[in-house]
């Protein structure tokens, strides 16, 4: 009821707003890269007149309302010359724009826009995007571009070191990140067990990384949202473009189905390392493989269709004895419906389906599990001035869940079938969101998301003496498994557990002055789902479990204050600070068994995380020396008390560091290019070493040396830092030739820096001595890759 | 699983393992109970032996032993077998035990002041049937495999705790089975060993325990695992066994109060 309220009483404040919305036209179209016709997002569309304006969305559109009048319009974005065109507004008017790659003469005359300006207005804060482009030049471990590498070089974006699977945003977990590739979930990020991220850079366009001030049309996840989107395809000529690099190769096919109305795009990635170990006579294989394919047709100016999807494998095999197969598989079909120049649409059906597969031959047994969803979008922007845009939505996902399911391999095999049961869920939401300029100098997003869950009916629930799955033993001081007294199967049309809640979003921003402002934001989420980890990096055999009767759902809240400022229009300085603290995250006991557990209430609590920090980035994005400097104070840290007194919870219920806790994080980025033929790149990075547990004892038991540790990662692994370079060298094109490429050299880990990825503690199994062990992924790395387009 | 992973890392990457010097804190020191009643089968059982020792600085050598305690085991008849200390050894021994299947004894031992008890039951084991040896097996493809045969009972949860015990390696190998998937069937222990030759002679002991023990036993071999860490090793624990001190509880001890049928084979490798 609370809920209907509120939705009402925003529907006055709109109405009060579109009533007094009078004698106004509106401008609105798509805006586009002329060579290719690709729509481009977050381009700004600015009223000299107003110093007011608008950017382009996820689909390249724009709509602004304006009193009838003549306008100067700009229409700038980073990297493409910028247009100046004046207007007459005396009707509605659709009006598409093509851009140019500006031209890379070194001493063109930028036109200073008001870009900054807008930014500095913009409500939304927290939030990075990256173009492609400028991944590209990072300098990346063995030449392979990295979305997600690149990413952890912003503030408040860390990992768990260089081999460890997805990133942590603010303290948050890998499982807290909602990472969106056209709209469709992607469950694991990761190839090669973390150590390449699953975007093929090419195929990419854009992508943006909201870590806080969250929109209320996303959900599902309480950390952050990475929102990518693909390349829709070359609809003018047929391009094809590929690179050669030491680990994987790429080749990107795009065209015209019909010229300037519909276009394909086919791209492949595979490694091949794995091609040339027969040569040595080495039988084991590891490699990974990824196809993105996107149709996109223009039905008419008013409706654009979108088929996309992407697939994913990583195989490895050593010998017979082994062999493991998982990836993300993504099917998404997408209606644009423009209702009129004001109110556009998206319809989004998604497939997804995250699977693993594991065949041990030696014990003869094989193990597949997966994640597979079916999820319905339907989001309306609805541009109803220049002072107030909504958007509004609704979102259902149907979720099936297999946590396991063994089979044995042969005949003569000691494993039984075993088949853990699947779990069914349904997650729905509606979210309505307010962009509200209140002045000239006050600016508001305002919405609300209300979610539910709906864990389904399944069989075999376990029942418990009072509901209570771990018990904990007072005389040990541990806890155990309580013995199920019980179990119920019930059908899948009925609601197991219902979980329903409320999201409130805000975010706003005051301007100082012409160049600064200063920006505030609340967000609370929901997370329905958990990813069953107890190691410091998720694996790919994680497996995801939705929240019912036994868990509950993640609660966030999150408070941001930032500093925005813009020097001389070359620098932008951005500094926030922000504190969340998280309900419900669940934590393991000591010595959980998590694989293949068919119960896994009887081996977790209920606990809490907090995070808190200070972001600081000052970055500069024109001219011939571009980069940035991010460094992040901050501190990440979780909770699980006794439920009893008498309990003590884990870790004796006192607050530990995350595994990715890092104090300082520190990273410098910068490219400079030298001329049209020579750029040159580097990183350095700078962090506090990553929480770890040390024994501060051992004792002898049935023969070995047993190591006994201190409270959870008290300890820290030596100060993390390196130095990365690279160069990008581009032949002169010859002339009348559409053939272009360029090679990059890179250094990683110049100054080859034994970084501990992890020290582990063991008993040498031929001296019997007990010792320290640093394990280091990569030392200096030197790299070379070839890149062309035609 | 752990294990498979972490070999792929090494496998794939350019990573590269050295031991380093790490400087730790100490913590005072446990009483460490290994109180281990193994009836061989065949024997009658009656001598055994319970050692007592004191945790240490985790780079010591060795570890002190725990002298002049008071050791003694009852069960449920009321009989009590005193265990006695052989000359400052730590080691306390007793040749009049009465091994019995499924009879539950109580541990108790007094040292320096603090009284600590332990309840366990003696849970039977099935027979080792043969043992195959595989010369060109583990996962590198070159490593000595010795899989262990013998055949689970259907009508009963069990739980099985394998000593692996040669000459080539300093430390004893050492792994725990359910029969969660394997209820009912002919199955195996396994082990690897790459320095194992012909001629060289491995004892083989399949030891029947509890379900206590083996959750206890699980996460302790996690905490010793020699490719243990990295970033998919699980979060570092306290292992509590069963064994619990009453005069002053959070003086706890280390270690665990097992007894187990065992039945032994000595294998020599062909």
């Amino acid at each position: 009821m609370k809920f209907y309220n509120s939705i009402l009483c925003f529907a006055f404040c709109f109405c009060s707003l579109i009533i007094s919305a009078q004698e106004k036209f509106t401008l609105s179209g798509n805006i586009s890269e002329q060579e290719s016709n690709e729509t481009l997002i977050g381009v700004n569309i600015i009223i000299t007149e107003f110093e007011t304006g608008t950017i382009t969305n996820e689909y390249g559109f724009y709509s602004i309302t304006l009193p009838e009048g003549i306008y100067n319009i700009q229409i700038s974005y980073l990297g493409f010359s910028t247009l100046e065109q004046s207007i007459q507004l005396n009707e509605n008017k659709t009006l598409n724009f093509q851009l140019t790659e500006s031209t890379e003469s070194l001493d063109e005359v930028v036109i200073k826009t008001d870009v900054e300006k807008l930014n500095i207005k913009n409500p939304q804060m927290s939030v990075n995007a990256l173009s492609i482009n400028t991944i590209k030049q990072m300098p990346v471990v063995l030449g392979e571009v990295d979305v997600i590498k690149s990413i952890t070089l912003l503030p408040g974006v860390t990992n768990a070191g260089e081999n460890s699977s997805g990133f942590n945003v603010r303290g948050g977990a890998v499982d807290q990140n909602l990472i969106l590739l056209d709209e469709a979930t992607i469950f694991n990020s990761s190839h090669l067990f973390g150590l390449f991220s699953v975007f093929n850079p090419d195929a990419i366009k854009d992508i943006k990384l909201y870590k806080g001030g969250i929109p209320a049309k996303y959900g599902g996840r309480v950390s952050s949202v990475l929102d990518i989107y693909q390349k829709e395809g070359n609809s003018n000529t047929f391009k094809m473009n590929g690179g050669i690099g030491l680990i994987s190769s790429r080749l990107l096919v795009e065209g015209p189905i019909k010229q300037d109305n519909g276009a394909f795009l086919f791209g492949g990635r595979s490694s091949y390392a794995h091609l040339f170990l027969p040569l040595f006579d080495i039988d084991n294989v590891a490699y990974f493989y990824d196809l993105n394919t996107k149709l996109s047709y223009r039905l008419n100016d008013r409706n654009n269709i979108y088929l996309s999807g992407y697939f994913g494998r990583d195989v490895f095999e050593i010998g017979d004895t082994f062999e493991n197969t998982y990836g993300n598989t993504v099917l998404n079909f997408r209606w644009n419906h423009l209702f009129s120049g004001k109110l556009f649409s998206n319809l989004s059906l998604i497939y997804s389906d995250y699977d693993y597969d594991l065949k041990l031959n030696f014990v003869e047994f094989d193990w597949t599990s997966g994640i597979r969803n079916f999820n319905l979008k339907y989001d309306f922007k609805y541009y109803i001035n220049d002072k107030l845009k909504l958007e509004f939505g609704l979102n259902s996902i149907y979720y099936k869940f297999n946590p396991g399911d063994i089979k044995p391999t042969t005949e003569s095999s000691g494993i039984n079938p075993f088949k853990l049961i699947d779990k069914y869920a349904f997650e729905n939401a509606v979210y309505l969101d307010a962009e509200h300029k209140i002045s000239n100098k006050l600016s508001v997003y305002y919405g609300l998301r209300f979610s539910s869950f709906l864990r389904l009916g399944q069989d075999e629930l376990n029942i418990y003496d009072n509901d209570n799955p771990i018990v904990f033993n007072e005389d040990l001081q541990i806890y155990q498994k309580a013995e199920p007294i019980g179990t119920e199967s019930i059908s899948r049309s009925n609601v197991i557990k219902d979980f329903f809640n409320i999201e409130p979003r805000i975010s706003l921003a005051y301007q100082l002055n012409e160049t600064s402002s200063i920006k505030a934001s609340y967000n609370r989420m929901s997370q329905y789902l958990h990813l069953l980890s107890n190691t410091s990096s998720p694996t790919p055999l994680d497996v995801w479990a939705p929240s019912g009767k036994y868990i509950k759902p993640q609660l966030l809240d999150q408070v941001a204050l930032g500093y925005f400022k813009n020097i001389n229009n070359i620098y932008a300085l951005e500094v926030e600070g922000f504190y969340k603290t998280i309900k419900n995250r669940i934590d393991y006991v000591d010595g959980a068994d998590l694989i293949a557990n068919n119960a896994i209430e009887q081996v977790i609590l209920n606990g809490e995380a907090r995070a808190y920090g200070f972001e600081f980035l000052l970055r500069k994005n024109e001219g011939n020396f571009q980069g940035w400097v991010a460094y992040t104070l901050s501190k990440s840290e979780q909770q699980t008390a006794g439920r009893t007194p008498t309990e003590t919870g884990i870790n004796y219920g006192q607050w530990y560091n995350t595994a990715y806790d890092k104090t300082h994080d520190l990273s410098v980025t910068g490219n400079y290019k030298l001329n049209d033929r020579w750029s040159f790149s580097t990183n350095f990075l700078l962090q506090t070493g990553q929480p770890t547990t040390y024994p501060n004892a051992q004792y002898e038991y049935n023969g070995i040396s047993i190591p006994s540790f201190e409270l959870r990662n008290a300890n820290r692994l030596p100060l993390y830092h390196r130095l990365d370079i690279s160069a990008n060298y581009t032949p002169k094109p010859k002339k009348d030739r559409r053939w272009k490429n360029n090679w990059v050299f890179g250094i990683y880990n110049v100054y080859n820096r034994k970084n501990a990825a992890s020290i582990t503690f063991r008993e040498n199994r031929t001296t019997g001595n007990n010792e320290a062990i640093r394990l280091t992924i990569f030392g200096i790395v030197p790299a070379v890759s070839y890149n062309f387009k035609f | 699983m752990k294990k498979i992973i972490y070999l792929l890392l090494i496998f794939l990457c350019f990573s590269c393992e050295d031991q380093i010097d790490v400087d730790l804190n100490e913590a005072a020191p446990r009483l460490v109970i290994d109180a281990s009643i193994n009836w061989v089968k065949g024997t009658a059982g009656n001598e055994q032996s319970i050692k007592l020792s004191l945790s240490a600085p985790y780079f010591n050598t060795s570890v002190p032993p725990a002298n002049n305690a008071v050791v003694e085991i009852t069960d449920s008849s009321n009989n009590t077998f005193v265990f006695i200390e052989d000359n400052n050894t730590g080691m306390y021994q007793n040749s009049t035990f009465i091994p019995i299947i499924d009879e539950t004894y109580t541990l108790n031992i007094v040292y320096n002041g603090d009284a600590y008890k332990a309840t366990e039951t003696l849970k039977s084991v099935s027979s080792i049937e043969y043992v195959e040896q595989i010369n060109d097996g583990g996962f590198s493809g070159e490593e000595m495999e010795l899989k262990v045969y013998y055949t689970d009972p259907e009508d009963e949860e069990n739980y099985y705790f394998f000593e692996f015990i040669s000459d080539v390696t300093a430390i004893p190998s050492l792994e725990v089975y359910e029969d969660r998937f394997t209820n009912g069937n002919q199955v195996f222990g396994f082990y690897t060993e790459e320095d194992l030759e012909a001629g060289d002679e491995v004892v083989i002991r399949n030891n029947g325990v509890s379900k206590q023990f083996y959750e206890f036993m699980f996460v302790l071999l996690q905490q010793n695992s020699e490719d243990g860490g990295g970033p998919f090793e699980t979060q570092p624990a306290t292992v509590r066994g069963n064994c619990i001190n009453i005069t002053n509880p959070d003086n706890f001890p280390f270690g665990y109060f097992r007894l187990s049928e065992t039945d032994e084979f000595v294998y020599t490798i062909e």
